[in-house]
């Protein structure tokens, strides 16, 4: 469930060495305009969620353009703050505009659990990682298999080359970020009737799927995935037989012992040594 | 002659004009202040204060308000739950708005948090929801903090007897969120279950905007607990419930009644369906004559149809009762002064016939709660909406 969002962390920090820090809002985002359309304006599912996925698709754009294209072509770090900042203002607005209360987001596969001997799920629950796996061998394809996707990969690699090759960078880069945007809105909708649907739900997941890109390694997908699949194995054991109050130790802590054993991550790629 | 009745008639415009003044500066409304959570998961509790404390004042000021003729207003600010906003606004209403009193509303962190304010600026409060046991016996003489609600003892004695009683079972296990409520609240349930040799066979506790309980319902069902003692509010609430359905168990539960404050109904569904809690009181069946007149306002005012359509009840029948004792001891005062007002609160003279009962000396310097266990109601959520349990 983390995965799906950490995999928009790797997907702009592919192409342009930056992030969306407000990845967690887009989720939220997500879970607020599905909900918006779906349920206020009672609109059917499939619309809804087309609306949705194109909404976000425009928010990821607007970001890009917004908080971290001026920095980017200034080689300035101050998009870092410039993402939470957009982040901020996303949960702002939707208080203002959706209000504090968390809503119900009804959906068919939670009416009722399966249970298999002592534990059950909802079908809702199973969906996630389907979803969430089969969305994440889609842009693996694109990547590795489309044209627009290498020019992608090629900025990523040599941006000057890539730029003298006639590809866009700015579009790339925008591109890479409405695809990451669009991947934290499918999270969204697909989380909204576990979690309710709340402007505080996305902050706790922006941070943990920003864990689970670190443990997997920024520039590694099949390592954001097993490591997003990793987290929350360890996240439900460390509740279910040590404490709940221990799952946020244990989670983090993980993140820290990564970063000093393995700082490129558990599948990343060991950057070279400059000298 | 004439000279004379011109100087009458200025003389006759200045006594008026003066007269004028001092009967305007007596018609000042005495201002009464909220402080509660009117935004986020627990907005309903506000408003459903807020909707007691307003049938309360108008029905006062129809009859002229209070120390000859001054009308009551109502200030309300939201504190959403946050006990720093809470500090800032206890400041706010009695130094820029000179509020009388101030009502309080479904937080017992917010409330905590409040306490030394009144006692500093010597302000009277009247808790409406927040049940916490410390909020009112906090140790202060002379105590500032009143309130018309649960008490946590109360509550947690009358739930560990009706679990044992009623429900006759003796291996409770204990849910509570992880805040000073929930505290509150284990320290009373550990004492009254423990009064009768029944101990907990587990007791666990979960955060705020925690998705999923199923770890902790499941250790407390590996413990063998045959009843699940909730203390929540609705957001959290609503994720035991669902975690619950997907262990697929069956235990009975019983709450505190956190969870008649949110959208409980909306965010759970079917499973509410037979979840028991506490009231101080209820809408449901025969009516006293406030009874009628106060839901006689909500269909009047806030367009309520019926009693199940009454949002987080005892916010509004708490706070009712509780603006007329403040009213009643403003008058006994003949005055707004804080001191004034708190020592004619624990004296009041006479008795009155409230919403929730017949009032005769609610308080006293010890006793700051004016409801008891003797007076709690259990529902039952059925259908989406509370229903009363006869008892026994």
């Amino acid at each position: 469930m983390y995965g799906l969002v950490a995999l928009g962390y790797h997907i702009t920090w592919a192409t342009s060495r930056t992030m969306n820090f407000s990845q967690g809002h887009a989720v939220m985002v997500g879970a607020v305009v599905a909900y918006a359309v779906f349920v206020g304006l009672g609109w059917p599912f499939p619309l809804a969620l087309v609306l949705t996925l194109v909404a976000l698709a425009g928010f990821g754009a607007l970001v890009e353009r917004v908080a971290v294209r001026p920095f980017f072509l200034r080689a300035s770090p101050a998009w870092l703050l410039a993402t939470i900042a957009v982040g901020i203002i996303a949960e702002n607005v939707a208080q203002l505009t959706f209000g504090k209360d968390a809503r119900a987001f009804p959906s068919p596969l939670m009416r009722k659990p399966i249970i298999l001997g002592s534990a059950g799920f909802y079908p809702q629950e199973l969906l996630v990682p389907v979803v969430g796996l089969l969305l994440m061998g889609l842009v693996q394809l694109f990547y590795h298999r489309t044209a627009y996707g290498k020019q992608l990969k090629a900025v990523a690699w040599n941006p000057e080359a890539a730029g003298l090759m006639g590809i866009n960078i700015p579009r790339a880069v925008m591109a890479s970020y409405a695809l990451s945007a669009l991947l934290a809105g499918v999270a969204g909708v697909l989380l909204a009737p576990l979690l309710n649907v709340s402007p505080q739900m996305g902050t706790i997941i922006g941070l943990k799927a920003f864990a689970v890109a670190i443990i997997g390694g920024l520039s590694s997908a099949p390592g954001i995935v097993v490591a997003g699949l990793g987290y929350g194995l360890v996240e439900s054991f460390t509740a279910g037989y040590v404490s709940t109050r221990a799952r946020e130790i244990v989670g983090f802590g993980l993140v820290i012992l990564v970063l000093v054993v393995r700082p490129w991550g558990l599948l990343g790629e060991k950057p070279s040594r400059r000298v | 002659m004439r000279r004379l009745s011109r100087m009458f008639t200025i003389l006759l415009a200045v006594v008026l004009g003066a007269a004028g003044t001092v009967l305007a500066q007596s018609k000042e409304p005495v201002k009464i202040g909220l402080s509660a959570a009117v935004s986020g998961g627990s907005a309903a509790s506000g408003e459903a204060i807020k909707r007691g404390l307003q049938i309360a004042i108008d029905e006062i000021n129809g009859k002229g308000g209070v120390l000859g003729g001054r009308k009551l207003e109502l200030v309300i600010r939201d504190d959403e739950g946050n006990p720093q906003k809470g500090v800032t606004i206890a400041r706010e209403l009695v130094e820029r708005e000179k509020v009388a009193a101030v009502f309080g509303g479904l937080h017992t962190t917010v409330a905590l948090a409040q306490v030394p304010v009144w006692q500093e600026l010597k302000v009277p409060y009247m808790g409406t929801w927040a049940a916490g046991t410390n909020v009112t016996r906090n140790g202060q003489t002379p105590n500032y903090v009143f309130r018309v609600s649960a008490n946590d003892d109360y509550v947690d004695r009358f739930l560990s007897r009706y679990a044992m009683d009623a429900l006759k079972k003796g291996k409770p296990g204990l849910l509570l969120e992880n805040t000073p409520w929930g505290q509150s609240n284990e320290v009373g349930l550990t004492k009254w279950f423990g009064e009768k040799g029944v101990k907990a066979v587990g007791v666990e506790r979960f955060n705020w905007n925690d998705p999923d309980m199923s770890p902790q319902l499941l250790r407390l069902k590996n413990a063998g607990a045959d009843l699940i003692v909730l203390v929540a509010n609705a957001p959290e609430g609503a994720q035991v419930l669902r975690s619950k359905s997907k262990l697929g168990w069956d235990a009975a539960m019983i709450s505190h009644w956190g969870i008649s404050g949110g959208r409980f109904a909306e965010l759970t569904g079917d499973l509410s369906e037979g979840v028991t809690f506490l009231q101080t009181y209820t809408f449901f069946g025969k009516q006293n004559e406030r009874g009628q007149y106060v839901l006689k306002m909500l269909r009047d005012k806030y367009g309520v149809k019926e009693p199940g359509d009454v949002i987080a009840p005892v916010g509004t029948a708490n706070a009712y009762d509780g603006l007329h004792l403040v009213a009643i001891a403003i008058d006994q005062a003949g005055s707004t002064d804080g001191p004034k007002v708190r020592e004619a609160l624990e004296n009041l003279k006479g008795e009155y016939k409230g919403l929730i009962k017949t009032y005769k000396h609610p308080f006293t310097a010890e006793q700051h709660d004016a409801l008891t266990d003797e007076d709690y109601v259990m529902v039952v959520w059925k259908g989406g909406k509370i229903v009363p349990i006869s008892m026994k």
